[in-house]
Order: C-alpha cells, then sequence, then structure tokens
C-alpha cells in the first residue's frame, strides 16, 4: 500500500500499480523453469488485469492576476453539506474581498450527471470556479 | 473551458482526488481541502473551517484559493496529449507456486483467499469454454472516474481461472463481464452485489437452489461469484482501498456476491427471467446492486395461527434506503404459502406490498442520502419525487416509486419458510447462450 500511496502523491495512475517484469520474476535470472533439485517447480502465469483507456493530458487554465474585482462561481456538486460549507466561503469573499463577486450554483441532477448549461454559464460569465464535492 | 478552477474536497478524499485528476489528464490540477467530514456542521462550524487552515498544507484555506487561481503555469501544468498508460508485464514469472500467490496477493490482484493461479495451460482450457475468440473485446467499464477500462475474452478467462471455475462456467461469468458492471464499486456506502441465474445452465452446471442456496455448498455458486468480484478487482480500474475503493466499512458479501439460482420447478411464479421478456428455456443471467441481505419469517411468535408472510416482508421495507429499491428471496415453501394466501402471481404480491407498505413524506425527506438522490430528481421535476418532496409531513406515501421496484425470485430448501430482502437496484438481464 505505501508504494500505491507513493505513486498517487506523485500523481500517477493507479494502472502502473502491477509490478515490474522483474518484480514478478521474483529477481531470479537465468533459466528460472529449471528446478534445482528439491526446489518447487517454477512456471508462469498470465496477468488478469484489463487494459485501461489512455490518458489525455489536458492543459491547465491560464491562472488569474488576481482575484480582486472578479466573479468566482461557487458550484454545489450535491454531496452533503458543499451547499453550507460554499455559503461560508461566499460570506468570507463578502467580509474581507468584497470586490470579489460571488455566484453559488447546484449542479443540476444527482452527483455524477453532467450539466453541460452549467458549463456554459460559466465560460460565459465567471473568471473562475470553486467546486465543493462535500462529504 | 479555460476558466481557472479549484476544487475543494475534505482531506480524507486526497488520495482519490489526486489520482482521479492524474487519470483525467490533470495531474498538476491545484486542490484545496478541509478537515473531513465537513457535513453536519453548523453554519458557526463551517465558518471556522473556511477560516481556519487547509489540513493538507497548514496554509490559510482561504489564500489556497488565491494561490491556486493566480499562480503561474509551471512547464508541466501546460503540457497536453495522449499519453499511453501502462500495465506492466502480460506474464508472470516464472515463479514457484507460493511466489506467485504472494506476487498476486501483494499487488491487489485476489480477494485474499488464496488463487488457481493462472497458468496458461489452465487459461487455455478455460478458453475451451466459449467459442468466442479470446482477443474479442467483451466489454467495457462504465467510465466513471477512472474511464472506461476494457478487457478481451481471455483477459476475463483469468480471472476466472483464479477464482476457481470450470470451463462450462466460463459463458456465465462472460456474461457478467459483458454488461460491463464489475463488482466492488467505489461508494462509501460498501455495495454489495447479487445475480439472479436462470435457465436449464443451473441444471448443467449443478448449481445449488436447495437447501443452503446461498450459502458455500456448491462449486459454480461460489466460484461464479468470486469471479465477479475478482472481475471488479481486476478488469477495471480496480479496488484500491483509499484510491478507487472507499467503502467504509467493507461488505462481508463482496467475497463472492451473492449468488442466487431461482428454482423455477419449486416456484408457483413466473421465473424471473421469463418477466424480464425472455423465453425459460434461454439461459440468463440478472444483475443488482445495492447494500445488504436480512433475513425474515413469516410467523409474529409462537400461537401465530396464519403466518402473515406479506406483512412480515413489508415491515422491513420502511428500514431500508430509499436510494435503492428491493430484492425479495423468498424460500420455495413461503412462496407457496403466499401463493395460498391469494397471490397467485408475483405481480400481485408486489402491488400488494407496494400499497400497503409506507412511510411518512417527512421520513422519506430525512432519509438517508435523500438530499443527494432524491432531492434533485424533485427539482428537476421528476415524479413521484417532486409530489414527493412537497408532500405535507404526515403524508404516507409508498416507500418506493412503483411496484415494478420490488423484485421477487425464489430459491431454498423449503426447510423454513424463510424469505431474504435485499435493498438493491435491478440494473438487467443478459443472455449467457450469447457467450457459449
Amino acid at each position: 500500500m505505501k508504494r500505491r500511496k507513493l505513486l498517487s502523491m506523485l500523481g500517477i495512475s493507479p494502472a502502473l500499480l502491477i509490478g515490474s517484469q522483474a518484480a514478478a520474476d521474483g529477481g531470479r535470472g537465468g533459466d528460472a523453469k529449471t528446478p534445482d533439485a528439491g526446489s518447487p517447480p517454477k512456471f508462469t502465469a498470465l496477468s488478469p488485469k484489463g487494459t485501461p483507456p489512455p490518458v489525455m493530458r489536458y492543459a491547465m487554465a491560464p491562472p488569474l492576476n488576481t482575484i480582486n474585482g472578479k466573479t468566482i462561481y461557487l458550484v454545489d456538486t450535491g454531496f452533503f453539506g458543499a451547499d453550507l460549507l460554499l455559503e461560508q466561503v461566499a460570506s468570507w469573499y463578502q467580509r474581507n474581498m468584497p470586490s470579489v463577486k460571488t455566484v453559488l450554483r447546484k449542479k443540476a441532477g444527482t452527483y455524477p450527471t453532467d450539466d453541460p448549461k452549467l458549463w456554459a454559464e460559466i465560460k460565459a460569465n465567471a473568471n473562475a470556479t470553486i467546486m465543493a464535492i462535500g462529504h | 473551458m479555460g476558466v481557472p478552477a479549484v476544487p475543494i474536497i475534505t482531506e480524507a478524499y486526497l488520495d482519490l482526488a489526486k489520482s482521479v485528476a492524474a487519470e483525467r489528464g490533470m495531474p498538476t490540477l491545484r486542490i484545496v481541502y478541509t478537515p473531513h467530514p465537513i457535513w453536519g456542521k453548523t453554519p458557526e462550524q463551517l465558518r471556522q473551517v473556511v477560516e481556519g487552515p487547509d489540513p493538507v498544507t497548514g496554509k490559510a484555506l482561504m489564500k489556497e484559493f488565491s494561490d491556486a487561481l493566480t499562480a503561474p503555469l509551471s512547464p508541466e501544468d501546460q503540457k497536453s496529449g495522449v499519453q499511453p498508460v501502462s500495465l506492466g508485464p502480460d506474464v508472470f514469472g516464472p515463479n514457484t507456486a507460493d511466489g506467485h500467490q504472494k506476487y498476486f496477493m501483494d499487488n491487489g490482484m485476489t480477494d485474499y483467499l488464496p488463487i488457481i493461479i493462472p497458468t496458461e495451460e489452465k487459461v487455455e482450457a478455460m478458453l475451451k469454454g466459449t467459442s468466442h475468440h479470446p482477443d474479442e473485446q467483451v466489454g467495457r467499464t462504465g467510465g466513471g472516474a477512472s474511464g472506461a477500462w476494457h478487457y478481451t475474452v481471455k483477459q476475463v478467462a483469468v480471472n476466472a481461472v483464479m477464482a476457481g471455475c470450470e470451463p462450462e462456467f466460463f459463458p456465465v461469468v462472460l456474461a457478467i463481464a459483458s454488461t460491463g458492471s464489475l463488482a466492488l464499486g467505489g461508494s462509501t456506502t460498501s455495495f454489495c452485489y447479487s445475480m439472479i441465474i436462470n435457465g436449464p445452465i443451473r441444471d448443467k452446471l449443478n448449481m445449488n437452489y436447495g437447501i443452503g442456496a446461498l450459502g458455500p455448498f456448491a462449486q459454480p455458486n461460489a466460484t461464479i461469484g468470486r469471479a465477479w468480484t475478482l472481475m471488479g478487482k481486476n478488469l477495471g480500474p480496480g479496488a484500491i482501498p483509499g484510491q478507487t475503493y472507499w467503502g467504509s466499512q467493507g461488505n462481508n458479501l463482496n467475497y463472492n456476491n451473492i449468488v442466487i439460482a431461482e428454482d423455477e420447478k419449486g416456484s408457483p411464479w413466473t421465473p424471473f427471467h421469463v418477466q424480464k421478456g425472455f423465453k425459460p428455456e434461454e439461459n440468463v443471467v440478472s444483475l443488482f446492486n445495492g447494500w445488504d441481505l436480512r433475513q425474515g419469517h413469516g410467523a409474529k411468535g409462537a400461537g401465530e395461527a396464519v403466518p402473515k408472510f406479506d406483512a412480515q416482508i413489508g415491515s422491513m421495507f420502511p428500514t431500508m434506503t430509499r436510494m435503492f429499491n428491493c430484492l425479495v428471496i423468498l424460500d420455495p415453501l413461503t412462496a407457496k404459502l403466499l401463493k395460498d394466501q391469494g397471490y397467485d402471481t408475483k405481480q400481485k404480491l408486489q402491488n400488494w406490498l407496494w400499497q400497503n407498505t409506507t412511510i411518512t413524506a417527512k421520513e422519506y425527506r430525512e432519509s438517508f442520502l435523500a438530499h443527494v438522490w432524491l432531492y434533485p430528481r424533485a427539482l428537476a421535476g421528476e415524479e413521484p419525487y417532486a409530489t414527493w418532496w412537497k408532500a405535507p409531513d404526515d403524508a404516507q406515501i409508498p416507500c418506493w416509486p412503483k411496484a415494478d421496484n420490488l423484485d421477487l425470485v425464489v430459491a431454498g430448501g423449503q426447510t423454513n419458510a424463510m424469505f431474504q430482502i435485499g435493498n438493491m437496484n435491478y440494473s438487467g438481464s443478459v443472455s449467457i447462450d450469447k457467450w457459449m
């Protein structure tokens, strides 16, 4: 698990979690199929893994120079607690950075459902987005 | 979209957030964290969360937002394009039997019980259980956070060997795999899975639908169910705790799922697959997902003259989550007693249960995950969710939207008039014959 966590922290897909051929070989070299006298026989086994999709990498959106005077959409994905948390985020901006305009929006549908209308609205009206997942 | 965005997630999901971002092509996504959990907190407590630090970095949470939205992009942030993903070797070893067992286990490819080691010879033998080409693509996972994985007949065969299946079981395993619904979903609420198998194949494979039908008493019941779990581990993004699996307590039913071969001869009713539009002679597997299984009996206690099976089955419904529907597994003895009560079809019993087991609208709205699963559908105007969400607190409403949300199946040894209820959703039925 430590290895998995390390890979994850590095942003590497769990698809890479299967060991290397060297590890699968147990570090044995040469004709490993020929057992020594009295040693258990050795043989190969097939991987049970499916095939992952290729990763399409996206460049991050250009950052803002400042958030002062900008419009930030606060999007609730529907998981519990996200809406109330975002209300507090909006309140913080009102108290501490009143030039920031916040717009609270609840994503339509249950949490796995896409909401292209909201994405279009954000693209048209927002300078930035904060999306709360909740839980 | 070209608009800078920052997700805010509780710290419990740090690994998940990073791995999903990487799989979705954004390994350098800037993420802000809160303490876990945030639900159930008062506005004042949430104000303190917002004014406090990000628990991962220790820096002020609101400053983290500003930094994430304004910091210049690094060269790594600006990379784009298709990146292939390698899974490592297709073949492991040579190694000893013990060495293979350890390697498969240490790399999360098993259920932590010993496996049949999938040698080339055993996989070749398994492939003789189907007429389909080893390289034919069987299915794809549903996508979700990790994207859609795909898998071939041979990759499914490797998992079937590991589970202890015989080649003649293989078409059932392939039919399950063809749905793309692999067991071991990642929900924090620890899902379980169930299948109903109908048709002559039940007897051909010597499946158990008699005494101990749901227990560890027959190889096909045990290993076909186990294969489903191993496929969930291996053919998709895997059930890696903390990354792609988040069941808070886990689910013991995941070891081999709930495999039900319906007792079509012992049942007084239409077989399940015929209800779903298949012919009696067809071999079909039907899949479910949900939470749990609980047992019941019609007699309320000593001295009960006539067991009230219908009422007893229904009495369990209000305690179930509204997120899932209901699968009722009736011993043939119970089913016959219900028929004697006047339920000569499954539909009659479904209708009675649906109409006579209710909860209040307040209980409905306050039920677990109603805010996540039911409220958005009510907001969208979908019925009956919209009407039920607006109903007075004390209004009585059915436990599920329609009678068809209750599925009934018959299996058991008739040594006692038992029934079991699963809080589960029916997800579909597929042909096994197609994979022979």
